[in-house]
């Protein structure tokens, strides 16, 4: 449209530190976001694959009356015949790893000190274990027929002067709501960098677990990995069966899903006050573009412009301050989560600890996550309310009758 | 013929409950290619008459007639489209847009008309050679003094060919030298281009250019001291 944006465009220029002052706040307004939002989805994310590995997997077979949140081992309560189950789930296309789990609560004795823990009965061998071994940082993963060993949390080692090589003692309920009680030698220590999952949780061979809890060769549950995630709920609707509950990773992780959801909603409430500070800037920037400019613009209006294109100047002056200053915004941010998504934000402690049953969270180290849709959304929104916050000052500017911009010599 | 005829133009400005009558029904009509200065003790209504001969106001009562065509009651956009390709300003300040050159401020008006890029160049160089301002076609507002301004903006008023040229104390900024200058300018694109010149001002040595005085007073024509001087 004629030369408007030459004249739009020569006024940023024009007014260098205003609009430098402008774009920068609209750089940083953006930056921030995309730093904010992928801060929560890299958290979210990490929270979400640690409880997924050390903890619930895509999928678990339950007997139909198990309770996690009472750790019941009660027959009544447990899978009959994990081993045939778990064969025959192995042979299924898509299905990563299978293994057995036993779960039962128990209690740490060591020299006068007691502590509570879960202890997890494994087949040591399976992949779905490799988080674990990996997470070794003294010993060694115990054999599935060892009778007498287990791995302990480092950190709970630590507290109790404890460390490989040596004895302790375990309490267990059983299954016949009794307990039981037997030493046992620690194998390895293991810091997967959630405090409060290493300082409860106890591994020990599923055989040796099934003896202790007086299980015979039952098993609370069976863990499945899939290939792909994304698909079990079809995965989990075919190996429903009588007696059975079957329960994916989103139903496993509710309460995690649940709190996503929440800041979700607090992510978009501060995407909504920071892109309304850095439009509250640009009304600014552009009302005094126009204060400024009430004689050019009658100028311009004597010349035949209309109001109309006075106002279309204005909104391209803001729409390329807004075009630049996003563009820039998302180059800095995204760049910034970019470091960040290789590098790692190192925390002191863990980041967030959400207390539930079957549920665990995120480490020490939080890696940022970047999502070109979102990015895009952001793009997008920062765009229009720009555009929007301009449309105010546009039409006042438009609204000054050319006699009024004259006036004033 | 006459370019442009006022008829009983009456102007009242309201500011809260007070009323100022600033024109009382002022009758007048330029012909085409005079040359004709507006003069009368400030507040007596000149710039408010420009204003409203060139379509930037309406007036409270009256008729204006361009060519014969009563425009006294167009909506804004109608007037906009009406100053574009009739009427040129020249104002008291130096009305250029300060992002734009020389070259571009004379530009403008032929781009809001829609000429084509040969027409335009053309036109615009031969206008700033009339205004002696060749040299300095790629310079913006602030690289050109007062003088060299003013004379951007008359080459402005005139780049559309326009029926009209409105000057509201076009020399009131700048000293005897660079006045007497734009006025010769003006007079002289008068006489070889044809176009009607209307201007208000206080200066008895801008009036000695002009050839036809109108005196306003108290918002009306004062006819004993109107006069077509013999050129
Ligand atoms: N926008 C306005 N609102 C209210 N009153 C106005 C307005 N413009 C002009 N007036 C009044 O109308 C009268 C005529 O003003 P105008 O500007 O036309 O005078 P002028 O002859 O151009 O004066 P000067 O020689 O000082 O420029 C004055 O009394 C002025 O105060
Ligand atoms: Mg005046």
């Amino acid at each position: 449209m004629f030369k408007i944006w030459k004249i739009a465009f020569r006024d940023l220029v024009r007014n260098r530190r205003r609009s430098l002052l402008t774009l920068l706040a609209i750089v940083i307004g953006v930056s921030l976001l995309l730093f904010t939002g992928s801060f929560y989805d890299g958290v979210f994310a990490g929270s979400l694959d640690m409880s997924i590995h050390l903890q619930t997997s895509d999928l678990q077979i339950r007997a139909q009356s198990y309770d996690a949140d009472k750790i019941s081992l009660d027959w009544k309560d447990l899978i009959e015949n994990p081993q045939d189950l778990t064969g025959q789930i192995e042979a299924i296309q898509g299905v990563q790893a299978v293994t057995p789990v036993l779960w039962a609560s128990g209690m740490l004795l060591s020299g006068s000190e007691s502590v509570g823990v879960q202890i997890n009965g494994i087949d040591p061998r399976s992949p779905i274990y490799d988080p674990i071994r990996q997470a070794l940082t003294s010993g060694e993963m115990f054999a599935a027929d060892d009778r007498g060993g287990v791995l302990v949390g480092e950190s709970l080692a630590k507290s109790l002067g404890l460390s490989v090589g040596q004895n302790i003692t375990l309490v267990t309920n059983t299954a016949n709501r009794e307990t039981d009680q037997a030493a046992f030698t620690i194998r390895g220590l293991f810091d997967t960098g959630v405090a409060q999952y290493d300082d409860s949780t106890i591994y020990m061979p599923l055989e040796k677990a099934q003896t202790f809890t007086a299980a015979g060769t039952r098993a609370s549950a069976i863990r499945i990995l899939l290939n792909d995630r994304t698909q079990a709920e079809s995965y989990a609707a075919a190996f429903a069966a009588p007696g059975l509950q079957v329960l994916t990773w989103k139903q496993l992780n509710s309460i995690l899903m649940d709190s996503v959801n929440a800041s979700a909603a607090f992510i978009q409430l501060l995407y909504f006050i920071v892109l309304g500070m850095v439009a509250v800037v640009i009304a600014n920037t552009l009302l005094m573009s126009v204060f400024e400019r009430t004689r050019e613009m009658g100028i311009l209006s004597a010349l035949g412009m209309k109001s109309r294109q006075i106002l279309g100047m204005f909104l391209l002056e803001a729409g390329m301050l807004a075009v630049v200053g996003v563009a820039l915004g998302v180059l800095f941010g995204g760049l910034i989560v970019y470091y960040y998504s290789q590098v790692g934000i190192s925390f002191g402690q863990d980041i967030m600890e959400v207390k539930a049953s079957n549920m665990i969270t995120y480490g020490k180290v939080l890696y940022t996550q970047f999502s070109a849709l979102k990015t895009m959304q952001l793009s997008l929104t920062a765009l229009i309310m720009i555009l929007l916050v301009a449309v105010y000052p546009a039409s006042f500017a438009a609204r000054l009758q050319p006699v009024q911009s004259l006036h004033g010599k | 013929m006459s370019a442009i005829e006022v008829e009983q133009i009456t102007k009242t400005y309201k500011i809260g409950t007070q009323e100022t009558h600033a024109l009382r029904g002022v009758t007048a009509s330029f012909n085409e290619g005079e040359f004709t200065a507006l003069v009368g003790p400030s507040g007596s209504g000149k710039t408010t008459l420009l204003q409203i001969i060139g379509c930037l106001d309406q007036p409270t009562s009256g008729a204006l007639r361009i060519k014969g065509q009563d425009v006294s009651r167009l909506n804004a956009d109608q007037r906009a489209d009406l100053r574009k390709g009739t009427i040129g300003f020249v104002f008291q300040f130096f009305a250029l847009i300060p992002g734009l050159t020389a070259y571009e401020n004379v530009e403008l008006p032929l781009l809001l008309n829609g000429e084509g890029t040969a027409a335009r160049k053309a036109r615009v160089l031969e206008l700033l050679d009339a205004v002696g301002l060749s040299e300095r076609a790629n310079h913006r507002p602030d690289q050109l003094s007062g003088g060299e301004q003013q004379r951007v903006a008359v080459a402005r008023a005139l780049s559309v060919r326009p029926l009209m040229v409105l000057a509201d104390e076009p020399t009131a900024n700048l000293d005897t030298e660079n006045g007497k200058q734009v006025m010769e300018i003006m007079r002289r694109l008068n006489q070889e281009t044809g176009v009607t010149f209307l201007f208000a001002t206080h200066d008895p040595r801008v009036v000695s250019y002009a050839t036809r005085v109108v005196q306003l007073r108290d918002g009306r024509i004062d006819d004993n001291h109107s006069a077509i001087p013999t050129v």
